[in-house]
């Protein structure tokens, strides 16, 4: 390494023949910047809000695990027909529900975020929804994602769904999911209502219309993306698969604190 | 802690245009060693923007989220949320991404102090170019992949990896460590004046019979 040059020009420096009035003139303009920068306020580069804003809840969960009064919430925008969800659920939420939400630290919030370019996702919601408002909605979920292939290719949804419980349950069920007399609704590109139209909605289809209202506000650009909250606030919300070993870790950092 | 958050993301957000204004001067100026003395004003300067740039990446990664106050245990949590946005670019396997996320911020740190110092300025830019480069490989392997994930670059606001990042890691970033390179590679091999007249002393030299 040659540093001759680094120090004959430090030399150079120190004895004042560089234009100090031009480094003191850039030094006032970057003081200036900093001051005037929108982020000389104090906000996160990680969060849009301010450090004390106050938590909004994300609505009443329809379709959740565990206790309420955990430390830590997930709450997570789903699509039963894209993948990445499944592999979200597989990898990642079912070892989540068998350790974390087991023991009260976490609190799964499900909520649907049918994408309209997924044939089946609509009417995989409906049918979760249905199964929710007898309590079978744990067993139904992991039949959807367990058997996503097979009904994604052909809509036969209430074929797994019969499986994941007895026969007059998936009755009730049935009855339930075919309530509606018009087309599953999902989440549209442009942001609308999807029960915008729709003269009388079936109240199977409320809470999906309100789990979509709710995906727009955070927003939500792909699914799955899931908020975490702790203590009351709300984490920025992320997308895509993670696995379990990293969620863990950061739950476990949470909760250290 | 915030006001020196500020500067340095100041730096980092608008550096690029002193070096641009620098390189146009830069070609402008036809005495060759008044371009040589500008060359090292600009190399101090364009140390310390790519060098800010590092900083604030490091900050940005590391700071604590809101509500918390600095300490070990809210690093830790930041380190993690930062496993999470690594691995969501579903390059690296989970145990690679943890590693990467737990390294990187403190060697951006590193590299960010290293480049300010002006210490081996050749081998500090160049790494920092590879590095920046290597940041924008990712963020084109996210955008081809369909990914809507955060950049996780830890600059500025929250922006989604894609071509927005991708031509402000180019613009801001890449650009001024390239130049910075190129300059500290350029300034070390030009031909000092002392060897220039050295020819000249040795003619004067007797030789022994």
């Amino acid at each position: 390494m040659n540093f001759c040059s680094d120090s004959s020009f430090a030399k150079t420096l120190w004895k004042g023949r560089l234009p100090w009035p031009i480094l003191s003139i850039l030094f006032i303009l970057i003081l200036g910047l900093s001051i005037a920068s929108p982020s000389a306020t104090g906000t996160s580069g990680k969060t849009t809000g301010k450090a004390t804003r106050a938590v909004e809840p994300l609505g009443q969960p329809v379709k959740a695990y565990g206790s309420k009064d955990a430390p830590i919430t997930m709450e997570v925008f789903t699509d039963y027909q894209c993948p990445s969800c499944r592999n979200l659920y597989e990898y990642t939420l079912r070892l989540m529900i068998g350790d974390y939400v087991a023991s009260g630290k976490v609190y799964l919030v499900h909520h649907d975020f049918p994408l309209s370019g997924h044939k089946y996702s609509g009417q995989a919601a409906r049918w979760a929804n249905a199964a929710a408002r007898v309590g079978e909605f744990q067993s139904v979920e992991a039949a959807l994602y367990d058997n996503q292939d097979s009904w994604g290719a052909d809509g036969n949804i209430a074929k797994y769904v019969s499986a994941a419980m007895s026969g007059a349950e998936f009755k009730r069920v049935a009855a339930i999911a075919g309530s509606c007399d018009y087309p599953a609704i999902t989440s549209r590109p442009d942001g609308s209502n999807p029960l915008a139209g729709i003269a009388r909605p079936c109240p199977l289809d409320i809470p999906i219309a309100q789990d979509i209202a709710m995906g727009y506000h955070i927003p939500v650009q792909a699914t799955p993306t899931y908020v975490i909250s702790y203590k009351g606030q709300h984490l920025p919300p992320a997308s895509g698969a993670v696995s379990w070993m990293i969620l863990k870790q950061f739950f476990d950092s949470l909760l250290s604190q | 802690m915030n006001t020196l958050n500020s500067v340095l993301t100041s730096i980092a957000e608008y550096g690029y245009w002193f070096v641009l204004a620098g390189l146009i001067a830069a070609f402008c100026v036809r005495d060759p060693r008044k371009r040589g003395t500008l060359v090292q004003i600009l190399l101090v300067f364009g140390g310390i923007i790519v060098g800010s740039i590092f900083l604030a990446a490091a900050y940005g990664k590391l700071k604590p989220l809101p509500g918390l106050a600095w300490s070990w245990h809210s690093v830790k949590i930041s380190i993690s949320l930062f496993a999470i946005q690594v691995e969501s670019y579903q390059i690296l396997s989970p145990a690679a991404a943890n590693l990467v996320a737990h390294a990187l911020p403190f060697f951006e740190l590193f590299l960010g102090l290293w480049l300010i110092t002006g210490v081996g300025r050749r081998f500090s830019s160049l790494l920092a170019t590879l590095v920046l480069c290597g940041f924008m490989i990712a963020i084109s392997h996210a955008y081809h992949k369909g990914l809507k994930i955060d950049c996780g670059c830890g600059i500025g606001p929250p922006a989604e990896a894609g071509p927005a990042a991708l031509l402000r890691d180019g613009l801001k970033f890449l650009l001024p460590s390239l130049l910075l390179t190129i300059g500290a590679f350029w300034i070390h091999h030009k031909p000092s004046a002392a060897s220039v007249s050295a020819p000249a002393t040795a003619t004067t030299t007797p030789s022994l019979p």
